[in-house]
Formats: C-alpha cells, sequence, structure tokens
C-alpha cells in the first residue's frame, strides 16, 4: 500500500514535470520558435495520423486531416492559453478537421459503395476491388481478423460522422469518454449516447452480414 | 399474470441495463454503476450472454486497427514541413505589402475603400505641402538618428545632432515598429537595434546598457496596450539582463500584474527569476501565484519561487506561508498544489500540515 502511494506519487510528480516541460515547448513556439513547434507535432502526430487513417482509410485524405490539422495549430496558437492540456487542445482542433472532413464525403456520390457483383465462381468482396492499398497491411493479422476488419469498415461507414468519430478515438484511440466530450466540445452523456448508438448500428450490421 | 408481469419487469430491466453492458464492457463505469451491474447478471442468464458478446467484440477491435506506416508519417512530415516554410514566407510577403497597401479587410468593401482612398488623397494633397516646408535641421536629415553606446575611450561616436549626449526621444508617439538583436559573443551585451516609427522614422542602436534603449524599452512594458505582444515579448527578453537595475525590476513586475498576454507574463516571471529579493518581486511572485487566471503563469510563479528558495534568495514569513498553505489546498492545478506543499516543506517551520 504504502509502495503503491510512493509509486504513484512519483508517476503524478514525473507527468506534472512533463507538463512544465510541454508548456515550456508551446511558450518558445508561440514566441515563433519553429523547432519548438516541430517537437509539439512529433510527439502527437503520430496518433493524429493514426485516428485520421482509422477515420477515412485513405492515406491520401488522411495526409490532407494531417496537414489541415497541424496548420490550424501553427496559425491558431497564439490563441491557446493554456486552461486545458495542449493535447487537449490539439484533438479538439483534429476532430474538428476530420468531423468536417467525414460530412464531405458522406455528400460525396464516388464514395458511395457500389453494390458488388458477383463474379463467376463466387463473389468478390467489395474491398478488394479498391486500388487503395490498406497503407499499413500486416501480414501476421489473423485471416480472421482482415476478414472482421473490412466487416467493420463497411459497417462504420453506416455511421453517423459523430458516432465514428466517438467510436474511433474510444477503441482505437483508447481515450476515456470524458476526454472525448472535452475534445468535442460536447458533455459526457451525450458521448455515452452516441457511443451506444454507434454500437449498436455496429453489432446490428454484422449480424446482417454473417 | 404475475408471471407474465414479472417478465415483462425482467425485459424491461435488460432494456435498461443493455447500455450500462456497453459501457461496461468499455470500462466506462463507475465502481458503483459496475456493482450494480454485476448484481444483475448475478440472476440474468440473458444480460451475461449480452455482456460476453460485447466483451468479445470489443476485444477483436484491435486487430482491425490500421498503424500508420513509416513512408507515410515521413511524407506527412515533409508535407507540414513544406506548407510551415509557404506560410512563413507569405507572412513576410504579407507585411511587406501591408506597408504599401491598405488591409485586405477593406478590398471586400468597395465603398469604403473608395471613400478612404479620397480622404488619404485629401490628405495628402493638403498637409503634404505643409510637411514640405517644414524640413528636419540638422546635417544629415534625411538619415535616421542613431544613438551610440558609449562604453570606453576607445568607443566614444559623437552624436551628430546633440553634443556627447543623449538624444531626446518622444516616447509618446513615437511606435517600435521592429526590434532587431545581433549577439555578440565573449559575454558581451547583445547589440539591439529598435526601428521606431513617428513622424520621420529612425533608429535606436545600443546595448541594454545604452539609456535610450533603455528608455524605448521599458516605456513598451509600461503601455503594452500600445504594442504587439511579439514586441514586448522582446523587450522583457532584452531587459532580464538587468532585472537587478530597480526601474527593470519595477517594469516587470508591472508586466507581471499587469499584461493581458499571458505568454509575455510568463517572460516576465521567468525574468524576475534571480532578481535581488525585494519586496515587490517576492509580493509579484505571490500575487500572481494567487490571483493570475492562467495555470501556466501560476506554474511559473510557484517554480520561480521555489528557485530562488533553493537558492536562499527568499525568506519565508507568515504571509508567504499562508499563501503557500491557501494554494495547496485550492488551486485548481494538482502540479501547483504539490509544488506549494513543497515549497512549505521547504520553507516553513516544522509543523503537520
Amino acid at each position: 500500500m504504502g509502495m503503491s502511494v510512493a509509486l504513484d506519487g512519483v508517476a503524478r510528480q514525473a507527468a506534472a514535470a512533463k507538463l512544465v516541460e510541454e508548456q515550456g515547448l508551446v511558450r518558445s513556439a508561440q514566441a515563433g520558435d519553429r523547432l519548438a513547434f516541430e517537437e509539439l507535432v512529433h510527439r502527437y502526430d503520430r496518433e493524429v495520423l493514426r485516428l485520421a487513417l482509422n477515420l477515412v482509410h485513405r492515406s491520401e485524405d488522411a495526409r490532407d486531416i494531417y496537414q489541415e490539422s497541424f496548420m490550424r495549430v501553427y496559425k491558431n496558437l497564439h490563441r491557446f492559453r493554456f486552461e486545458c492540456s495542449f493535447y487537449t487542445w490539439l484533438y479538439r482542433i483534429v476532430t474538428n478537421v476530420a468531423l468536417d472532413h467525414l460530412r464531405r464525403r458522406t455528400s460525396r456520390r464516388e464514395d458511395q459503395a457500389p453494390v458488388p457483383e458477383e463474379a463467376e465462381g463466387g463473389t468478390r468482396d467489395f474491398f478488394d476491388r479498391q486500388p487503395e492499398v490498406r497503407p499499413a497491411a500486416n501480414p501476421e493479422r489473423s485471416l480472421l481478423g482482415q476478414e472482421l476488419g473490412q466487416h467493420i469498415s463497411a459497417a462504420l461507414k453506416r455511421l453517423s460522422p459523430r458516432e465514428r468519430m466517438v467510436f474511433e478515438m474510444k477503441h482505437y484511440q483508447g481515450l476515456k469518454l470524458r476526454a472525448i466530450g472535452d475534445m468535442l466540445g460536447t458533455s459526457e452523456e451525450t458521448v455515452k449516447n452516441s457511443l451506444f448508438r454507434a454500437t449498436r448500428k455496429l453489432r446490428a450490421s454484422l449480424d446482417c452480414m454473417r | 399474470m404475475l408471471q407474465d408481469r414479472n417478465q415483462n419487469n425482467s425485459n424491461q430491466a435488460c432494456g435498461d441495463f443493455e447500455e450500462r453492458l456497453v459501457l461496461l464492457a468499455a470500462g466506462e463505469l463507475t465502481p458503483d454503476e459496475a456493482a450494480d451491474v454485476a448484481d444483475h447478471l448475478a440472476h440474468c442468464a440473458r444480460c451475461s450472454t449480452a455482456l460476453e458478446c460485447e466483451q468479445e467484440f470489443v476485444a477483436l477491435l484491435p486487430q482491425t486497427r490500421i498503424e500508420p506506416d513509416a513512408a507515410l508519417l515521413a511524407s506527412c512530415r515533409s508535407g507540414l514541413e513544406d506548407a510551415l516554410d509557404l506560410q512563413e514566407e507569405r507572412s513576410w510577403a504579407r507585411r511587406i505589402a501591408n506597408i504599401f497597401v491598405p488591409a485586405g479587410g477593406l478590398t471586400p468593401r468597395p465603398a469604403w475603400s473608395a471613400a478612404l482612398l479620397v480622404m488619404i488623397g485629401f490628405s495628402v494633397g493638403i498637409l503634404g505641402p505643409r510637411l514640405l516646408q517644414h524640413p528636419r535641421t540638422g546635417p544629415d536629415s534625411s538619415k535616421s538618428i542613431v544613438s551610440t553606446e558609449t562604453t570606453g575611450p576607445g568607443n566614444i561616436t559623437p552624436d551628430p545632432v546633440t553634443e556627447g549626449g543623449v538624444m531626446p526621444i518622444d516616447l509618446h508617439s513615437a511606435q517600435v515598429a521592429g526590434i532587431n538583436v545581433m549577439r555578440s559573443g565573449g559575454g558581451e551585451p547583445p547589440q539591439i537595434e529598435l526601428q521606431m516609427k513617428a513622424r520621420q522614422p529612425f533608429r535606436v542602436q545600443g546595448t541594454v546598457n545604452n539609456p535610450d534603449v533603455k528608455g524605448v524599452l521599458l516605456n513598451i512594458l509600461r503601455n503594452s496596450d500600445r504594442f504587439d505582444p511579439d514586441v514586448r515579448l522582446d523587450a522583457v527578453d532584452l531587459l532580464r539582463a538587468k532585472n537587478n537595475d530597480p526601474e527593470v525590476r519595477s517594469a516587470l513586475c508591472h508586466v507581471v500584474h499587469t499584461d493581458s498576454n499571458a505568454a509575455v507574463r510568463l517572460k516576465a516571471l521567468e525574468a524576475l527569476n534571480g532578481a535581488e529579493p525585494q519586496d515587490l518581486v517576492r509580493q509579484t511572485l505571490l500575487d500572481a501565484l494567487v490571483d493570475d487566471r492562467n495555470p501556466g503563469v501560476r506554474v511559473e510563479a510557484i517554480n520561480t519561487l521555489r528557485s530562488m528558495a533553493a537558492q536562499g534568495k527568499v525568506v519565508s514569513d507568515d504571509h508567504m506561508l499562508a499563501v503557500l498553505r491557501d494554494r495547496m489546498q485550492k488551486d485548481p492545478n494538482t502540479y501547483i498544489r504539490l509544488q506549494s506543499a513543497a515549497a512549505i516543506r521547504d520553507l516553513g517551520p516544522s509543523e503537520k500540515f
């Protein structure tokens, strides 16, 4: 008990020290230090790109979300007032950019999934005919996981942009619902409802696909 | 009938629990809520099965996650660097263009733009001849006035306008257009060039020891509403080398209390670190710790206090300990509460708190 309390205290102090160090980086970046800004980008850009990629499943679109998000951060960094963590502020921007992107995509005809054609001798999965190669094809992933991934990807397209965002941030980014609510500018209760609706829709879609 | 009603209730109960099962599988229930669900699961096989399915579903999701590969990440980073370079070039071009062209906000308003151009034309037509009739007198009125540093017999350069003295600068009307700093090696203070906007632009050059340079920098800090945050940041940064000068120390404390920009207040707090522990500095740090709404500023204040305490430059008294205790209990920032406790331990008498 005593050891765990002591370890908690050490972890808290380490987190506090890291926070202060990051605040120093942010202040330097606000004063025009380009290297400080790039250091901040490199701390979080892999997570941002992962979120974007899992949302849009296309490298080019994920790259657009990445670039637009960080350019907005760069142009608005002088408005950051340390009232929340830099991570939370960054993700607010990223989620806004990603939601805008998702909303534009759902209204574009070319993003509508075509009805898969049945070729002679067997069915052809819709994803097999997409020219885009999944950027992180993992040869070690099991066949079951690949098939499930394809089903889930198709089912995710049926969610609203906000439901999809909440689902991705919860299950693929590992964020708590309270933090997600903070980033999306909404209450935890609203986010819980979004997650519940998203899960119910996904389960229903996956059941239909069996 | 009773059995039917019970069946309906159990169905309704499971319906009530459906959302909680999703949240339980996602690790989002509080311990009390989770215990409530566990009580229900103990006698509801249907919900137990539903929870197992939900947990299996959640456990499979990581397998479907796409990880960006190194090539894509590198491509994104280099694309961002190019975009940042372009943005910086545009900023420079925009600043230069704004000198000659009215602000972009006027162009969508042609009527206002036309009216403004007419007014400018009238003003130039009426005032121009008057200005041209009264040129500045002096041996070289077309050049900027340069104030020089007198550091020793070998470096004295007489001022072309005043004899061996300092050129008076009207700080009420002059604006600072830019600050250039030329660092010199060997521990010498950097050369500073202040580009002044006035009826006739001029430059002030010298180190921070030069009275004119120091006067302009102090004026920037005392009249923050007239200058951009960038200029104020530079002024604080340059004056920190003289933080034991009473005038500079007073101006830095004024900035901590009054500047509207948190980054400038932070910079001023950093600049006060190492200043002699006069009452004004100590009180400024304590005021910032209590009153500043920005948590970053309060963090800097407590860090500076602790740093000065570690160097033996701060002696605690009842007021200071009372402030630290207040912050230890009430500050919304965990780090500040922890640091306040540590400061009490370092500075205060041994007592339980």
